[in-house]
């Protein structure tokens, strides 16, 4: 029964059909302004209800003295007030019947005041009370791109793509940071999630919340620290194989990782032992905001490989070479073609270069229609779970991407394939588009494509395993 | 049960270690196998320790008092004969006359030498984790290169698997240089120290280290045990 209620509340958070904005402005100056410029810019379908007792209309939008004066039901409420009128207001969000708030509002326990501490633990117990879901104080907001709602004071958050990647963060600044990178990189976010201070909803209630929406296949976290790790793990368990969990989890650092020590002579930071926790609960670990998106991005659009035998197939051979130290690295095997392969690429290519794994196909550069061929065999070839494809552009291979294109959308299904396709901008842009909105990723480098690709293998590897813990 | 009368005893006596030879029991009475050893009271009794237990063996300081024994100079090894024996008693006994605060030496512990690839097992409890297992290749360079792997407890069969197989120096145990240890018994270890810790949780910390690897099975050889001190 509690469970359902927090779903509800959650799902008041996500899919509101109506949103109050407490503390609504049109004064540039104040983030109630911008938070209601996030709304109506975002295209959000829901009523919108700006409370602001000195307004009559923000933004074109009759608003409203207090939640009192709303005369319809309201959702979830957005409250972007001082600190210390913030008690009151959920007080008030409690008696109006609202089901969830975003507390946008800081000056809680991230101060060094220690007021901040005492408010937060105030609000907490009367979200606890109320069994409204508080997602944090000192937040962002939240968007779901699907609905589509951008409840946070940044509208731009609306120009990132849809996607199916749910980010839970727990820094704002992170946050912008990986949506705009995303808005870059081609990445769909479903949910950006800014959780804040964590007052009644943690990491744990969102990959719960998560691995049951429909609209999300990945989730990505960020972490600095959580207090209740345990609760996390146990939600990452349950849905264990069933939807990837990436955490970014920073604090590798001696100085920002000072916790718990083993007397042994220091052996155990607190970083180490999340990195074990995470495996333990089938998390999968990256090292920097680039891998969080690349691999999400990876495991967003691809099928998963089989295996782990990956062919490097490179136009120049340097970026193959970079790929396969990647590679190999990460666990995964540039295994040798089956002997029907190896003879069709030793027909294409001439004997210049390398033509086992990682090809060479340099030699081929100015015969697109040999690349396709070569790319055509390692296809069909069943020693092979998954492609890393490189090209970097040179005018007489400016036809390559084109020809390769067709082959590549007609067979994305089979085995993975992910591309460093680069070109000086403006070539190009038009195939790569295509080819990643058909599921093939492309990626700036060939070290991060082949990154994202060991992180699709550890995810296949952890949902064989998962089945096998089931039933051991 | 024998163990949960260890521990109150400890606690009882306003103690946050147990004795070293409580520890050992400890472990033993857990199913975990640990050096054979002995306490001897002074020379006579080390000398009739060792030649039981069967040279070669190590000897260490006996004290409620010494928690670092190889720094404080309590602790020789692969002692041969019985010259080897009397020799490291008097040695120990001059070291611990050297050591500041004065501590209470209560005699030596003579202990089978153990051989095998050296690992180290740890548990420990962390504010938000709560208790968390270690795993860690053992030896000289074990703070250098802190080449270790972590869980939450409990940890399942395959959990202890992936520690072993996470740290760089696995291939030592798996075989090198015609030396290996015994992957099936470490996994056994740290499964059954997750079992221990969960039964008694008032265990906050064990170090065990070294941990002899070998085919034939593995085997703690030095241990430690903090618990919560009410």
């Amino acid at each position: 029964m509690r469970m359902e209620k927090g779903l509800a509340g959650l799902e008041a958070i996500f899919r509101p059909r109506s949103v109050a904005v407490i503390g609504a402005s049109d004064n540039p100056g104040k983030l109630g302004f911008h938070v209601m410029k996030s709304l109506t810019q975002g295209g959000y379908p829901g009523k919108i209800f700006p409370v602001n007792p000195g307004k009559s209309e923000i933004l074109g939008i009759k608003t409203f003295v207090s939640l009192f004066h709303i005369p319809e039901e309201v959702d979830l409420s957005v409250i972007v007030l001082p600190a210390e009128q913030v008690p009151k207001t959920i007080r008030e969000c409690e008696s109006r019947g609202v089901h969830a708030i975003i507390l946008i509002t800081a000056g809680f326990k991230e101060i060094e005041d220690k007021r901040g501490a005492e408010l937060q633990r105030e609000i907490t117990d009367l979200a606890n009370q109320s069994g409204i879901k508080i997602i944090g104080p000192n937040t962002f907001g939240v968007i779901n791109l699907h609905l589509p709602l951008n409840a946070s004071f940044t509208p731009e958050f609306s120009w990132a793509e849809r996607g199916r990647v749910s980010l839970v963060s727990q820094s704002g600044g992170m946050s912008h940071l990986m949506a705009f990178l995303s808005m870059k990189c081609r990445l769909g976010f479903s949910k950006v999630i800014g959780l804040g201070n964590r007052c009644n909803v943690d990491f744990a209630d969102m990959v719960e919340y998560l691995m049951e929406d429909p609209e999300t296949d990945v989730i990505a976290l960020y972490l600095e620290g959580i207090d209740h790790p345990r609760r996390l793990m146990e939600a990452a368990k349950r849905g264990r194989g069933k939807k990837p969990i990436l955490a970014y989890k920073v604090g590798r650092s001696r100085t920002s990782d000072r916790a718990s020590h083993f007397h042994t002579g220091s052996l155990a930071g607190k970083h180490e032992i999340y990195e074990g926790a995470f495996k333990q609960a089938g998390v999968l670990t990256v090292e920097s905001s680039e891998e969080l998106l690349d691999s999400s991005k990876a495991l967003a659009l691809c099928p998963l490989p089989k295996g782990r035998r990956v062919a490097v197939l490179s136009g120049q051979a340097g970026p193959g070479m970079a790929a396969s130290d990647v590679c190999e690295e990460g666990g995964l095997s540039l295994s040798p073609f089956s002997a029907e392969t190896q003879r069709r690429i030793e027909e294409l290519l001439p004997p210049l270069a390398i033509r086992t794994n990682p090809v060479d196909m340099g030699p081929a550069w100015y015969d697109s229609d040999a690349i396709k061929g070569i790319v055509q065999s390692v296809l069909d070839d069943r020693n092979i779970d998954a492609i890393l494809l490189f090209i970097m552009f040179a005018s007489a291979n400016k036809a390559s991407v084109g020809i390769l294109s067709d082959l590549l959308l007609e067979r994305r299904r089979d085995k993975p394939i992910l591309s460093c396709f680069s070109a000086p901008g403006g070539i190009w842009e038009e195939e790569i588009k295509r080819l990643e909105q058909s599921g093939i990723p492309n990626y700036p480098t060939p070290e991060r494509a082949a990154r994202a690709l060991v992180n699709l293998v550890k995810f296949k590897k952890l949902k064989e395993k998962g089945n096998t813990r089931e039933n051991p | 049960m024998r163990i949960r009368e260890i521990l109150m005893k400890a606690r009882a006596e306003g103690r946050d270690s147990l004795l070293y030879t409580e520890s050992k029991e400890l472990l033993e009475l857990w199913g975990i196998p640990t050096a054979p050893c002995k306490v001897a009271r002074n020379k006579e009794e080390a000398l009739r320790a060792a030649r039981s237990i069967g040279f070669p063996v190590v000897m260490k300081v006996f004290s409620p008092d010494v928690i670092h024994k190889t720094d404080a100079g309590g602790v020789f090894t692969d002692l041969r004969g019985e010259g080897d024996v009397i020799s490291a008693f008097e040695s120990i006994e001059n070291n611990m006359e050297k050591v500041a605060p004065p501590i209470r030496m209560e005699g030596v512990v003579i202990e089978k030498m153990c051989s095998g690839v050296e690992v180290i097992v740890g548990v420990t409890r962390d504010p938000q984790f709560g208790h968390v297992i270690l795993f860690g290749m053992g030896g000289t360079f074990v703070e250098l290169f802190k080449d270790t792997s972590f869980r939450v407890i409990p940890i399942e069969s395959p959990d202890a698997r992936e520690m072993i197989e996470e740290v760089k120096g696995f291939p030592l145990l798996e075989e090198y240089r015609g030396k290996k240890g015994n992957i099936e018994s470490l996994k056994d270890l740290l499964l059954k120290v997750s079992e221990l810790t969960v039964k008694y949780p008032q265990i906050i910390e064990m170090d065990m280290n070294p941990v002899f690897s070998s085919p034939v099975g593995s085997t703690v050889a030095d241990v430690r045990v903090l618990i919560e001190r009410q």
